[in-house]
């Protein structure tokens, strides 16, 4: 669990320096302050540094106005708006919530009837378990929710086997790729290098070749097929991620278990995978937002009952009838929980990564 | 000298498997896996661009063996690459006048000229953006410069189909479209930003270096912390003002790194398909399609599978080119030839 208390430290880190910004800064400027007012500092120098703060705080806040205005929209009763009719605000006259009970919809575990047969007679044990009822949106004035759960359970049906097949196929290739020499090893290399750099693009332009030919199998709708396609985009990037990773772990610490007469697969079992556990974790989470984020291939390949997410916010935006409001909460429930992930992961994909093929 | 004494020593040059080669196995399934998703569908792309594929011929055979066989398509040689290049016209008009009339595919020429056009102007928004971003979030004078880099990245954590149908919905001609209230807020009339060509372009190029700029940024920002003090500090006594020195001093010193990433960015750029294709589908009446999202709308919209096959192959060639060029200018091989 080193790698829980790794992130922890990183967490505890984070939280004190957001505390001890304020403490600090406070610290600077009485004695910013005290320069001043005993002469040693010149007014000027101080006032510009606020300006210039100032300045340069504004427009930060204008390029990442965009999320603000999301937020203000999910949170607004009917659709966002900043321009209102008691003019320009950038605050929300009333904040609900109904929007994100519209995208949630109801939760409710209905109640099942287990009926079990005792062999030989004709008695029945017949037990119902109780429905459990978490929320029904119909109380707060929300009528016919969202296919947002549906949709969230399409993702996770394409993303978990994506993540099992990649990794099974990534972690031995990566290993072997690290530590082993072989024939075609640097052409192989070379070659998930170059595919590293592929955007969304290539993709695209293959996606006739790749309907064709699913169409012909019969296997476009089929969300394992799909995952399937994703687990094989995966493997160059996550591959050379993995690899670079493992190319960090000092060869001796292999040597001390070979020395102690450990056989070959226990040296990775037992040395390799505990210390390669965050490129492990960042790898797991690309090969998941893989499927969870994809767009094109999924609407193309999917038919409307097996939708996943990003397929269910683009087919909101493309109808006018639908209120910001809905959308706004609908996009946010979708990113939210990714960014979130991304932050964490972010310290890792740093230190692992010394190029960036990371756009797309 | 024999032919067969050459054969000889090239036999002797191929290299045999020996014991060591086991761990070939490891790899083999992910390259494989690879291969059957990436690199048959080129192979197919190819062949279907050579055959009058439609749907109703391409998924007409019986059973997976007809994968093959293109279903009951016809081999046509060249003539998808020959109409999408020179079937039909294209007239120049400029100010209502037509200028010039030459005998080629108006329609693909148009989405060509537009994707390099996009290409040119986003990555020069991108990098005029990001490098003020990069200026200001390294500003000497700045407090608080650390929370302001991790804020100004988040973005790049977003779904770009998050990213992008946000941006659809502020160029909305809807209501509550926030670039047009900002515009009559501020008093002008609203703009129905995606039904004219050029208002969508720039609504494109907007969305791009939006999107873009988190990764342009973060290169920009570590290539500016290398540039050493004392360069500035010799500037300044040189009696350099700032904008000299960023011409002088700054510039010179990011150029190979931020070349790099608009390199990177550009590829980005050339393959932009969900922008337009969220934004408008490509655009009024077809003027803004890039040509990825050409060769998609040709096969998937009006069922020329043989036609946009071809303009994905010509769209494949480009990105290949790009992802050559990015590998050997960046160096990433680099790390391949290292034990």
């Amino acid at each position: 669990m080193s790698l829980l208390r790794t992130i922890g430290r990183g967490l505890k880190a984070d939280a004190t320096r957001v505390v001890m910004t304020p403490v600090e800064s406070l610290r600077n400027a009485r004695y910013t302050i005290e320069g001043v007012r005993s002469g040693k500092i010149p007014p000027s120098r101080p006032l510009k540094t606020l300006a210039i703060t100032l300045g340069a705080l504004v427009f930060v806040s204008l390029l990442l106005f965009p999320l603000y205005w999301v937020l203000l929209s999910a949170l607004s009763p009917s659709g966002g708006s900043i321009y209102s009719t008691g003019g320009f605000s950038l605050l929300p006259d009333e904040v609900s919530f109904s929007a994100f009970l519209w995208v949630l919809g109801d939760l409710i575990l209905p109640a099942y009837d287990i009926t079990l047969g005792i062999p030989f007679t004709n008695l029945e044990i017949v037990s119902s378990t109780p429905g459990i009822e978490l929320l029904d949106v119909s109380d707060y004035g929300v009528t016919n929710p969202s296919g947002f759960k549906g949709f969230f359970w399409n993702s996770l049906t394409v993303a978990i086997p994506t993540v099992l097949l990649s990794m099974s196929l990534i972690v031995p290739a990566s290993y072997a790729l690290s530590r082993r020499k072989f024939i075609f090893r640097r052409k192989i290399l070379f070659g998930y290098v170059l595919l590293t750099q592929v955007g969304g693009g290539l993709g695209i332009a293959l996606l006739i070749g790749l309907y064709t030919i699913y169409v012909q199998f019969g296997l476009n709708d089929s969300k394992l097929a799909l995952s399937v396609y994703y687990a094989a985009t995966a493997v160059p990037f996550n591959t050379w991620l993995l690899k670079t990773y493992m190319d960090g772990i000092p060869v001796s610490y292999e040597e001390a278990a070979v020395v102690d007469g450990a056989p070959p697969w226990r040296v990775v079992t037992e040395v390799i995978l505990p210390l390669s556990k965050a490129g492990l974790a960042t790898v797991f989470i690309f090969t998941f937002l893989t499927g969870w984020t994809e767009f094109v291939v999924a609407q193309t390949l999917l038919g409307t009952d097996n939708y996943t997410l990003p397929v269910g916010l683009f087919s909101l935006v493309s109808e006018y009838s639908v209120p910001w409001a809905k959308f706004s909460a609908f996009a946010l429930t979708f990113a939210s929980p990714i960014v979130v992930v991304y932050l964490f992961a972010q310290r890792y994909i740093e230190g692992g990564l010394s190029f960036s093929g990371m756009e797309g | 000298m024999s032919t067969a004494n050459r054969i000889g020593r090239r036999l002797e040059e191929v290299p045999f498997l020996d014991r060591s080669d086991v761990s070939l196995l490891l790899v083999l399934p992910g390259l494989f896996l690879f291969s059957a998703f990436m690199l048959f569908p080129i192979v197919y792309l190819v062949g279907i661009s050579f055959t009058n594929a439609e749907p109703s011929n391409l998924f007409a055979g019986e059973g997976a063996f007809s994968v093959l066989t293109f279903g009951e398509a016809e081999f046509v040689g060249l003539t998808n690459y020959l109409n999408v290049l020179f079937d039909g016209t294209w007239s120049l008009v400029l100010f209502g006048e037509t200028w010039l009339t030459l005998p080629i595919n108006g329609q693909f020429w148009n989405s060509f000229g537009i994707t390099w056009l996009f290409v040119a102007t986003s990555v020069l928004l991108k990098l005029v953006v990001s490098i003020s971003i990069a200026l200001v979030v390294t500003g000497k004078r700045v407090r608080g410069k650390r929370v302001m880099r991790s804020l100004i990245i988040a973005p790049m954590g977003l779904p770009a189909i998050f990213t992008i149908t946000v941006w659809r919905g502020i160029f909305s001609s809807a209501e509550f479209g926030l670039a047009n209230q900002l515009l009559t807020s501020v008093g002008f009339s609203s703009v129905a930003w995606l039904s004219q060509r050029w208002m969508a372009f720039l609504a494109y190029n907007v969305t791009e270096a939006w999107l873009a700029y988190p990764f342009m940024v973060i290169i920009t920002v570590s290539a500016l912390q290398d540039v050493p003090q004392e360069l500035h500090e010799a500037a300044m006594v040189d009696g350099a003002g700032f904008v000299s020195r960023f011409f002088h001093v700054t510039l010179p010193s990011i150029k190979r790194p931020v070349l790099f990433a608009t390199i990177l960015t550009s590829a980005a750029s050339f393959q932009q398909f969900l922008i337009p294709y969220v934004f408008n589908q490509g655009g009024p009446a077809r003027q803004n399609e890039l040509i990825v999202v050409y060769g998609y709308k040709e096969a998937f919209s009006f069922f020329q599978y043989g036609e946009g096959a071809a303009i994905s192959i010509i769209a494949v060639l480009f990105i290949g080119a790009f992802m050559w060029l990015n590998v050997k200018r960046g160096r990433l091989a680099d790390g391949v030839d290292e034990a």
